[in-house]
């Protein structure tokens, strides 16, 4: 059939398979041996009518034997052959997904949170599991598409040339057909599944928004979108099956083995009745030829199913195709040699054309000081704190940690000095201490229960029903966002790194928990080198030294005192903070 | 995919054919008539397999064609006839009345969630489940004419052809006739086999499946503190774990497949030596026989197919079982109206309410007088009710007891759209839709002109940051993503309210997200939202509503104090408590440790 336009399509699916490709031609050869095997028990089956023709009082014991030992094995292979392509394309969902998770380990953070962890686990897990119903169930089908019609055509040919030529020709009209059915149906299944996806997206958005929608219009505008991703669909749906309905249901009637048997019935019926055919072998002819067009009716569901791995296939193939980020060799990598870090003349860009997020910035932070961030919303600031660890390279320029630039050292050495908070608090589905104990594994029972003491955790957590042994996240206890913040900074305590990065650390706190967090960042602080991202100005004004950014540039840097002094950008925040704090609603008096 | 539910078992055939009857809706007849078509060209495939065995009789031994002539027309006759009423009965796919409709039951099943009681609709787990629905409904309900003509000519043809041999040598009619239906109680033996190891697996990848979320949600927390290889390790275990379950369940899966697609095969071949045998004695035909043979071997193919498909069955039942569940949802009862209330306060009185499938009641008794155009504040820890409050008042559910009233008519006898109209809410969570800025403003009153929206925008301090955009109200808001800031979004989500002019204001911590810069246009734009209108506020930030009429702290479920700030600060109780903890905070700095 169409096998050029396919083979195009189908490098992808076949490409991807590479890991498990010699089970896949393992699992192809056992089909292929069932689908001569079944052939096989055909034509013993025809030998039994032959002997019985030949010699009626005789009950044909070898070849009915040997009929139903082939069909035996027949399954046996086939069974062996499903397996084989099972094992191997669970095989492959385990691969890819430990590729991806190890790629996602080295490429940019900065690209794992653009695409977004619920994307990402999407490919990881739908995308790779859509790949199962191709590796696993089509390739022995295809294994027997092929094999199948030309083993009949060879043995038709030995018994009769004439009955296999009619045969053949009814199947060349059905491929005929199933070619003039798949014409252009590469584009038609990309709209269909572009639609289908689009569908998708509106009956997500249409069910999680609804809840916020029905308050202004009783979800009116999102049903329409709805809606209209409906009858697009629809639309898609009914232009193909005008365009191939014909053709293909054309093709399934053809294909089917009722005019094959026609033909053969009917050509054989007359060659008989003028002696130029014996009855033995037009039966055999019967018994074996009439299911040869019927083999390939698979491919064309296959063919279908080709097309919407492909999709799949494209966003795990997109992931992977993601830069990793370079790594030094063991034996250029460097240590740090202090508890500073120094940015010079740094330049970033997320994308290689796009605009510029920092420019020119250049800083010094001296070992056991404490530097503030801060800047309006864009200015640049939280992008300088992610660009420490590497969620990005930087597009021009520096950023030196203890003397040593960060793209010479091992992430793991860069990681074991400085240690992060962030806005986000994320707790792992695993106990308390453990949680804790995340990136210093050998620490003991004590000392993680004295971290969690600096931290202002240590009271609460003994009042949870398993204590430090209590597993946290879905089927754990439910920490309030508080709580939460001060595991993850008992976790920073315990590590002990010499440099401290914040990322709006006090934004979420809820009022109750506020005065334990900030005890708990007191102890964490002290005697570090702090970088900090802060928003709540009040409490940065005895920082060592602010960094005030806007647009991407380094707008002012000093003191508070001398900064609000100065009249600057720093002012204009500081006062709208002051604003914001004082704050009330007046509501119907204003 | 949908999995066949826990304590799976099989609907009945009845339930299902009302099921797919009442799917089909005022399409019923066609399709009913499209499945009675697909079922008499099986019949007629059979008659004109059945054929054969007169035709044979003509020609073997002894061939003569003007015997055969007749049976050879006959059984082209029936082949034809088969195909064309075949064709005709797969119009239902191929004209597009399949199609059109699941497109109308999607919009049905769409309307129904419109209707149904919010609460319902934000347990979550309903919430995938109805994704799901709406989603995949179209693309299970497609195989129902593929799939039931695949039981046609597995089950219906060879039936026929028995009943026809019967009439050739009864014996073999016979053994033809209790062969073929020994699929059935086969088939239902395994399918049960078959729900188990789907839920099993299913356990096993979503097991999986939140395992990858959270590696991929911890990735900057395991990067930053060394520990992707020790976490990949767990991640590796858990997709170790998930290839076991596969391969058990494919061996298990696979053995009654094997077992069988064997005994039906091996029956075909029963039937050949029997056949065989007979003709052995010289008690049957071997005309007879032949025919027989080519008949019956074409057989395992159709029957392997249906075995193989029958997953797709159960998918067919699971969502014509939920599509049916679904729409019986009744949504929230409506009472007679008493006419729209003449003012907006809003009374709570003597309310009980427990979420459904929870123990303990959210609310206890709560009552509360809000008055109207004034300001209340609801304050009091995290899960002592707040929010819980709001919810009913815009009744995504009904309290058990009591009731809640605004102007004094209880909200039950209003309409949704009457209710919805007397009430804005602005949320911590901005939905903004991917669509102009303009339709996503619009939204909150569809008939509004494009000056209308506008003067909205301007007075929730839009308008400036909107025209500096692109391509101004027309940009789409999927176009700029995360350039609009959190406080850009929320200004929009004010500019709707704003438009929709309702007299009664619910705020949900509207500024708790955004930094302080947009808090301050945010505020604003709040302070002209609220104006002249009756308001319910919950906010952290306890100065934010120090100003407000009526404080209410609220704690597991009941009011425990109520009264102003200042008469709150000077009874001493819980607020002066909670304020005086946020008024230490504020002055807390670094390094002052």
């Amino acid at each position: 059939m169409s096998d050029r336009q396919g083979a195009g399509a189908s490098t992808g699916v076949w490409a991807v398979m590479r890991p498990v490709q010699g089970q896949i031609r393992f699992a192809m050869v056992l089909a292929g041996l069932a689908a001569a095997c079944a052939l096989g028990a055909l034509a013993v089956l025809a030998w039994a009518v032959a002997a019985l023709l030949a010699e009626p009082g005789r009950w044909p014991w070898l070849p009915l034997g040997l009929a139903a030992a082939l069909t035996v094995l027949a399954f046996v292979l086939r069974l062996s052959a499903f397996n084989q392509s099972h094992y191997a394309a669970f095989r492959l969902e385990t691969r890819l997904r430990t590729d991806l998770a190890g790629h996602l380990a080295r490429v940019p953070l900065g690209y794992v949170q653009q695409i977004g962890s619920g994307a990402l686990t999407k490919v990881m897990m739908d995308d790779v599991k859509a790949l199962h119903v191709f590796v696993a169930d089509s390739t022995p089908l295809y294994a027997r598409a092929y094999v199948s019609p030309v083993l009949t055509f060879v043995l038709l040919w030995w018994l009769d040339w004439r009955l296999a030529l009619v045969a053949t020709a009814v199947l060349a009209v059905g491929v005929a057909v199933v070619s003039l059915a798949m014409r252009g149906s590469g584009q038609m299944m990309q709209r269909y599944h572009a639609a289908g996806e689009n569908v998708s997206k509106a009956v997500v958005e249409y069910v999680q928004a609804m809840p916020v929608v029905r308050t202004f219009d009783t979800g009116t505008t999102t049903f329409h979108r709805y809606q209209r991703a409906l009858d697009a669909f629809m639309d898609v749906v009914l232009q193909w099956y005008r365009m191939a309905g014909f053709s293909s249901r054309l093709s399934v009637a053809i294909l089917n083995p009722l005019p094959t048997l026609a033909v053969l019935v009917w050509l054989g019926g007359w060659l008989i009745s003028h002696d130029t055919l014996d009855a033995a072998t037009w039966l055999a002819v019967l018994l074996v030829g009439t299911g040869m067009a019927e083999s390939l009716l698979p491919l064309m569901s296959l063919k279908h199913l080709v097309a919407k791995t492909q999709m799949s296939i494209h966003r795990i193939q997109e992931v992977m195709a993601e830069p990793e980020l370079p790594e030094p060799d063991m034996v250029q990598a460097k240590f740090p040699k202090d508890a500073s870090v120094r940015f010079e003349a740094v330049d970033f860009r997320y994308t290689a054309d796009g605009e510029l997020v920092l420019r020119d910035v250049s800083f010094d932070v001296p070992p056991g000081s404490v530097t503030a961030l801060v800047g309006p919303s864009g200015a640049g600031k939280t992008t300088v704190a992610r660009l420490i660890p590497r969620f990005w390279d930087v597009s021009a320029g520096r950023i030196l940690v203890g003397g040593v630039d960060v793209r010479q050292m091992q992430p793991d050495v860069l990681m074991r000095h400085v240690a992060f908070v962030f806005q986000d608090t994320f707790l792992f589905a695993d106990t308390i201490a453990n949680n804790i104990r995340l990136g210093a594994e050998g620490a003991t029972m004590d000392e993680v229960i004295a971290a969690a003491r600096a931290a202002q955790a240590h009271e609460f957590i003994e009042r949870l029903p398993q204590g430090y042994d209590t597993p946290v996240g879905e089927r754990g206890v439910f920490l309030s966002g508080g709580q939460r913040q001060r595991i993850t900074i008992a976790r920073a305590i315990l590590q002990n790194r010499p440099i401290l990065v914040l990322d709006e650390a006090t934004a979420f706190a809820d009022p109750e928990n506020e005065a334990a967090l900030v005890a708990a960042l007191s102890n964490l602080m002290r005697g570090k080198t702090v970088l900090m991202v802060a928003h709540r100005l009040s409490t940065i004004r005895d920082a060592d030294q602010i960094l005030v950014f806007d647009q991407g540039r380094l707008a002012e840097r000093g003191r508070h005192g001398a900064l609000v002094a100065q009249g600057g950008v720093y002012a204009r925040l500081w006062n709208s903070y002051e604003q914001a704090q004082d704050w009330a609603l007046m509501g119907a008096r204003a | 995919m949908s999995i066949p539910d826990p304590g799976h078992r099989i609907t009945p055939l009845r339930e299902t054919w009302r099921q797919l009857m009442a799917s089909a809706r005022s399409r019923a007849p066609r399709l009913r008539a499209s499945l009675i078509g697909l079922a008499l060209a099986a019949i007629a495939q059979g008659l004109a397999l059945a054929c054969l065995m007169p035709l044979f009789q003509a020609l073997i031994p002894r061939a003569s064609w003007q015997a055969a002539l007749p049976w050879l027309l006959a059984m082209t006759g029936l082949m034809l006839a088969s195909t064309v009423i075949r064709w005709w009965a797969q119009g239902f796919d191929y004209r597009g009345d399949m199609v059109r409709n699941t497109h109308e039951l999607r919009s049905e099943l769409g309307a129904q969630l419109r209707r149904i009681p919010l609460e319902v609709l934000q347990d979550k787990r309903a919430g995938g489940v109805n994704a799901t629905l709406l989603g995949n409904v179209d693309e299970t309900l497609s195989y129902i004419l593929t799939i039931a003509n695949m039981m046609a000519t597995a089950l219906l043809t060879p039936v026929t052809v028995a009943l026809a041999a019967l009439y050739f040598d009864w014996r073999m009619g016979v053994v033809l006739l209790l062969v073929f239906p020994l699929l059935i109680p086969l088939y239902r033996w395994r399918r049960p086999a078959y729900g188990r190891g789907m839920r099993i697996l299913a356990d096993a990848n979503e097991r999986t499946s939140s395992d990858i979320l959270e590696y991929a949600q911890g990735l900057p927390v395991l990067r930053a503190t060394c520990c992707t290889g020790e976490k990949a390790q767990r991640l590796q275990a858990s997709f170790t774990h998930l290839e076991k379950i596969q391969t058990i369940g494919q061996r298990k899966g696979a053995k009654p497949n094997l077992i069988l697609a064997t005994v039906m095969e091996l029956a075909i071949l029963l039937v050949v030596f029997l056949g065989a045998w007979f003709v052995a004695q010289g008690s049957l035909d071997i005309a007879v026989l032949a025919a027989l043979m080519v008949i019956v071997v074409r057989f395992g193919e159709p029957l392997a197919t249906f075995v193989l498909y029958s997953k797709v069955i159960d998918l067919i039942e699971a969502a014509l079982g939920k599509i049916d569940a679904l729409l019986a949802i009744e949504p929230l009862p409506q009472q007679a109206s008493t006419g729209m209330p003449g003012e907006f306060s809003i009374g709570f009185i003597g309310v009980e309410f427990a979420y459904a499938g929870q123990p303990q009641s959210t609310l206890k008794g709560f009552s509360a007088q809000l008055p109207a155009r004034r300001m209340s504040a609801l304050v009091g820890p995290s899960g002592s009710g707040k929010t819980t409050v709001t919810r009913l008042l815009m009744r995504h559910a009904d309290p058990q007891a009591g009731r809640v009233l605004i102007g004094g008519v209880d909200i039950r006898t209003l309409s949704p759209e009457q209710l919805n109209g007397l009430i804005s809410v602005v949320f911590q969570d901005v939905y903004l839709f991917d669509d102009t800025i303009l339709a996503n403003i619009r939204m909150a009153r569809p008939d509004a002109s494009d000056e209308e929206v506008e003067a909205a925008a301007r007075a929730a301090y839009c308008h400036e940051f909107i025209t500096r955009l692109p391509e101004g109200y027309r940009t789409r808001v999927g176009d700029i993503g995360g350039r609009l800031s959190g406080g850009e979004r929320q200004r929009i989500s004010i500019a709707r309210a704003m438009l929709k002019n309702a007299p009664i204001v619910v705020l949900d911590e509207p500024t708790a997200a955004l930094d302080t810069e947009s808090e301050v246009a945010v505020q604003r734009a709040i302070d002209a939202l609220v104006r002249e209108r009756t308001v319910i506020v919950i906010a952290h930030r306890l100065s934010t509503i120090a100003a407000a009429d009526q404080i209410l702290v609220i704690d597991e479920g009941r009011v425990v104090e109520s009264g102003r700030h200042a008469e709150l600060l000077a009874g001493n109780g819980r607020y002066a408590r909670m304020w005086q903890a946020q008024q230490s905070v504020k002055h807390w700095r670094v390094g002052e440790t």
